[in-house]
């Protein structure tokens, strides 16, 4: 199982699909440029058809870039079939096959490499044991649950002992519940193999949970890469902020920039904020975002922006404040409620910006 | 390395047939020559410098048979002087001119160098013929005539030909070189190999075939198709397409009875009557014209032994039209039936809800959601009824239709291919069209949702009156069709049909007799089928699966043959495949290449159906755990898809057993096809010696068809490929 990790870089990667008919050709990939480090499992997140699929089914080998290059562990493997390339692919649908057993499915890949029968055994065994199948070998997949079909296709993946091993939203097909469990097992199967590993996916929780470094995709374009934390606490657009968690925006009038902080206008109060986003000029126009959790509610007239509960939506562990205010409906989270941190239904209020827990991006909508 | 072999076969078979065309064709001029001997031996040197004027550049010597010996008396030069002097006693001439003696034309085997003036003075490479010159008596030999032909002709086209096979083998190694740096050079050999196939088998002899119907005489004309739209072939189109319109809506009405009976109401033998009435299917095409001639014929059972009836001919519209209608009803019963079968009940019941009656529910739901499923039943059964020959062949009487006109316009004492391609154009006119419109069209219109879940209870639409008015048609009709195979198998055992009904076995006799034919004919159908089953799984993966330059012609090409009559197909083949480079006609690779080719469009159609119903997920997730392209094939692709695949080859296995129309122009005395010959023991009245083969025929095509049901439970999609023909 001891096999030495290696990273994945993609060099200025494009991929077009041609229409048949030349008329309607998708741009799906624009030059998309990352380093994936050893060992390092990064997500590619973004809503469907950003490309995240197709950039991994590149990096599998599945689709050919229309131009750029892929690197595995330095190899240029641009132009390798998936056969000869060291990667496993979990497919989204798994991709068992329907007429093998299951311990067929695992044995497949080591059949081809002509291992021995009995080596072929107790491997498959182990690697069945490892997620949790030990046992279960003369079954048809058909007769599996999902999630147990889901530990048929990670075990079938690792057998073969890839260098990465690329993950196509493996979780999407499973309830909730199995969900979490899965994602967990996933996360530790990984760390213990030290194994690079690519996921693509379109739920943030997931992302955020799982991967050391997140990848934001959108319309084709690679948007933001950086660690969870960062990508929620500083996206560089109103796109990345609002597609990896729930924030309000406001529009503000840029001013000065003292010592990294910009101070800004909304409305007629003054508010600051720091922000990554390349676009900001000053005295222009700005978007100012605040995660639910970042905001406070304090006494009418002495925070950034006035307005009045409409409605409190209780969770136990926090409360959600919906705030009407000028600039529209805010939704402001309080944690630990109690009885001096609710504010009433229908009381006037103020919402507080705190300046490190807000952040300010460009004006470009998106 | 299998294109260096193929290369250096077609360079050697090419050179092959071309140096024996030549010297047939010298063999041939010179024994004319030699028979236009003048009485008088004065006459002898003018008449052997005539020589000239036929074959160029060759010379003649008469050597005149005295005491037991050939002396050249006429005609020698310093050159054949020199030779006859060299070679005049080697055993190759000693044997050539003991043959002489004993009347026969010899080619010494050997080319022998001569100087002198045949072609400039140069030394030259000739061919020596030796033909005697006959007495009047006719049993003796007065002398023989040396001819020497120069076979410069020969060997200048070796060297061109060298220089091809060459030229091609660099263009296929540069090819190989391009194709092994692509990313994925099996698919690309796959691709390359699949489009010279349908090139050199689909789209040349087509092209070869349409390019002889305007030609005359070597150079392009109209005279063949002004005759082919003169009132003699007119009537022929005239009678085909009445032909075509009787059988399809009686096969229509027919088929839509069998079918509402079977698949809407509460009617208890469905699949009895599904399985007997798709019995036609797989028979061969004119067993049943063998039995409605057994029975209603001249000297027919019923219509002359038992009705005692004078006037009456079963040949001719009438007769074809009931012949046509029993067999391919089938057809239209398993289209409408799957169109049927998806109507959702509950709309019928909302209907019923909203108080319309039962025959308002079926006149303005039911029949309005069946329309393009009838409509396609119609024009498929009228394609099919277009391009079938063998019951016209039997029982047209006068009606003429295009199919057996174009069949003895080819056969018969003018041999005029380019005229039989013609009028075989001129069926493809309304075939294609009713197929064009049938699949581009009608397809296009169906209203039928397809929910995914059968409805599990049916919105009964029938009384019990018109209930029993359906079963009893349908028992009729299975009826008869038992009725007519039971007379096959009858006609078997006994004596002289007509006229003396008594048991015998004699008729047995046939077996050995075609024992060739049958041999033959199982053989070729036994390589045809897995080689296009196998071909069409592998065309229909690269389809469904692969992107490459070209793909829509490939699939265009590949559908082409389904939409084309056999008897085009069939001359088209002769037209193409009787000359070089490809001369394969009296082979048996013609014919498992016209099975191949004619079965390929239903097995991809259905291998396409059962890719596009797998996950491709898990054919890339064999490919990247470390298979390669065949090896995904083999052991994911090929065992998902095997009831199509199983299917395709039962199919092409069933109609190669049961071809006639595109193998009777491809048939040689070597490889025979058990249908041609009952064709012909029909023809020629020898009803008892047909009923054998047929019999015969029906009990291979039902046991090696049961055999591959056996392997595959899918047995409705084979009987629905094989009738969706």
């Amino acid at each position: 199982m001891e096999k030495k990790s290696v990273s994945v870089t993609l060099n200025n990667v494009t991929k077009i699909f041609k229409d048949p008919k030349g008329k309607a050709d998708v741009l799906a990939v624009d030059d998309a440029n990352f380093v994936v480090e050893p060992g390092e499992l990064v997500t590619l997140l973004g809503p469907s058809g950003c490309g995240k699929t197709t950039t991994l089914r590149m990096i599998g080998g599945f689709e050919l870039p229309t131009s750029g290059k892929v690197y595995i562990g330095g190899d240029d493997v641009t132009m390798l079939p998936p056969n000869r390339r060291d990667t496993a692919t979990m497919f989204q649908s798994y991709g068992l096959f329907p007429h093998m057993s299951v311990f067929d499915n695992v044995a497949y890949g080591l059949r081809l490499r002509k291992i021995e029968p009995e080596a072929i055994r107790k491997q498959v065994d182990e690697y069945l044991e490892l997620v949790g199948l030990a046992g279960y070998g003369e079954r048809a997949p058909g007769r599996l649950s999902g999630g147990q079909q889901q530990r048929v296709a990670l075990a079938r993946s690792l057998i073969v002992t890839p260098s990465v091993l690329l993950l196509d939203e493996p979780l999407s097909n499973l309830d909730a519940l199995l969900r979490e469990q899965m994602r967990v097992e996933i996360k530790r199967i990984q760390r213990s193999l030290g194994i690079t590993a690519v996921y693509v996916t379109h739920d943030r929780v997931e992302a955020m949970s799982l991967s050391d470094r997140v990848i934001v995709m959108k319309d084709g374009k690679i948007r933001q890469i950086g660690s969870p934390d960062e990508i929620y606490e500083k996206p560089d657009s109103r796109f990345v902020a609002g597609f990896v968690g729930k924030a309000a925006f406001f529009p503000v009038a840029i001013g000065e920039r003292n010592e990294g902080v910009w101070e800004c206008m909304l409305g007629d109060r003054p508010v600051h904020a720091r922000s990554a986003a390349p676009d900001i000029v000053r005295n222009s126009r700005g978007v100012l975002m605040a995660r639910p959790e970042s905001l406070r509610l304090v006494d009418k007239g002495e925070g950034h922006l006035d307005g009045r509960v409409r409605m409190n939506v209780y969770l136990g562990h926090s409360l959600e404040s919906y705030i009407q205010t000028a600039f529209g409906e805010v939704l402001v989270q309080v944690d630990d409620p109690n009885a001096r941190t609710i504010r009433k239904e229908g009381e006037e209020v103020s919402i507080e910006f705190p300046p490190d827990r807000v952040r300010l991006l460009g004006e470009r909508e998106e | 390395m299998v294109f260096i072999a193929a290369d250096l076969w077609i360079y050697s078979s090419l050179m092959g047939s071309f140096t024996a065309f030549v010297e047939e064709k010298n063999h041939d001029e010179v024994t004319l020559f030699v028979q236009t001997a003048p009485e008088e031996k004065g006459e002898y040197a003018q008449w052997l410098k005539g020589i000239e004027g036929i074959i160029p550049g060759s010379a003649a010597v008469y050597l005149d048979y005295r005491d037991h010996e050939f002396v050249p008396t006429v005609g020698m030069t310093a050159a054949t002087d020199a030779l006859w002097r060299e070679a005049g006693g080697s055993a190759a001439f000693r044997q050539a001119l003991e043959s002489s003696y004993y009347l026969e034309t010899t080619k010494l085997r050997d080319r022998y160098q001569v100087r002198y003036d045949l072609a400039g003075g140069a030394r030259t490479k000739v061919d020596i013929y030796f033909v005697p010159v006959i007495a009047d008596n006719g049993y003796e030999a007065l002398g023989t005539v040396m001819v020497l032909v120069p076979s410069t002709g020969i060997l200048g086209f070796a060297r061109l030909l060298r220089i091809f096979a060459i030229g091609a083998a660099i263009v296929f190694v540069a090819i190989l070189w391009a194709v092994m740096l692509t990313r994925d050079p099996v698919t690309s050999f796959m691709v390359l190999g699949l489009m010279t196939i349908v090139l050199v088998f689909v789209a040349y002899p087509l092209i070869e075939a349409l390019r002889l119907s305007f030609m005359k005489d070597g150079r392009f004309s109209l005279e063949t198709w002004k005759l082919g739209l003169s009132p003699t072939y007119i009537v022929a189109l005239w009678g085909s397409l009445k032909l075509g319109v009787a059988t399809a809506t009686a096969s229509t009405i027919i088929g839509f009875m069998i079918a509402f009976l079977v698949e809407r109401t509460a009617f208890k033998r469905k699949r009895l009557v599904s399985v007997l009435a798709t019995m036609p299917v797989i028979s061969p095409p004119f067993s049943l014209s063998l039995s409605i001639i057994l029975l209603f014929g001249n000297n027919g059972l019923i219509t002359t032994q038992l009705l005692k009836m004078k006037a009456f001919s079963i040949y001719g519209l009438g007769g074809l039209t009931v012949v046509q209608t029993i067999s391919m009803f089938p057809i239209a019963f398993l289209t409408i039936s799957g169109v049927l079968k998806q109507i959702d009940s509950t709309v019928e019941d909302a209907s019923l809800d909203l108080s319309a009656t039962r025959w308002q529910t079926f006149r303005s739901i039911t029949l309005p959601l069946a329309t393009p499923g009838i409509l396609s039943a119609w024009m498929l059964v009228f394609t099919n009824s277009l391009a079938d020959f063998a019951n016209p062949q039997l029982l047209a009487g006068s009606l003429r239709v295009l199919s057996t006109e174009a069949y003895m316009i080819v056969t018969g004492r003018t041999n005029d291919l380019g005229g039989g391609a013609m009028l075989s154009f001129l069926l493809l006119l309304p075939t294609l069209t009713a197929f064009m419109v049938q699949r581009f069209w009608v397809a296009r219109k169906s209203f039928v949702t397809v929910t995914g879940k059968p409805s599990t209870t049916l919105a009964d639409l029938t009384s019990k009156r018109v209930r029993t008015f359906l079963a009893v048609v349908t028992y009729l009709v299975i009826g008869f069709i038992m009725l007519l195979y039971l007379t096959i198998v009858v006609g078997a055992f006994v004596k002289n049909w007509g006229i003396d009904y008594s048991f015998t076995l004699a008729n047995w006799k046939a077996v050995s007799d075609s024992w060739n034919a049958i041999k033959s004919t199982v053989l070729l159908a036994l390589i045809a089928a897995p080689t296009a089953g196998l071909l069409s799984m592998i065309a229909a993966m690269l389809i469904v699966r692969k992107n490459f330059p070209g793909k829509r012609i490939l699939e265009v090409l590949m559908m082409t043959p389904y939409a084309i009559p056999g008897t085009l197909v069939g001359i088209s083949y002769i037209i193409a495949f009787n000359k070089p480079p490809l001369m394969l006609v009296g082979t048996a690779a013609i014919i498992v290449i016209n099975y191949v080719i004619r079965e390929l469009p239903v097995g991809l159609e259905n291998g396409i159906t059962a890719l596009h119903q797998i996950d491709p997920s898990i054919e890339e997730a064999a490919h990247d755990l470390g298979a390669d392209v065949p090896t995904v094939f083999r052991t994911i692709v090929l065992p998902l898809v095997r009831p199509a695949f199983i299917s395709s080859m039962s199919y092409t296995f069933v109609r190669a057993m049961t071809a006639v129309s595109a193998i009777i122009f491809l048939i040689s005395a070597k490889w025979y096809h058990l249908t041609v010959k009952i064709l012909s023991y029909s023809e020629n009245i020898r009803f008892g010696l047909a009923s054998v083969l047929c019999t015969v025929l029906i009990i291979i095509v039902l046991g090696v068809f049961g055999l591959m049901q056996l392997l595959v439970k899918d047995e409705k999609l084979t009987r629905k490929s094989i009738a969706l023909r």
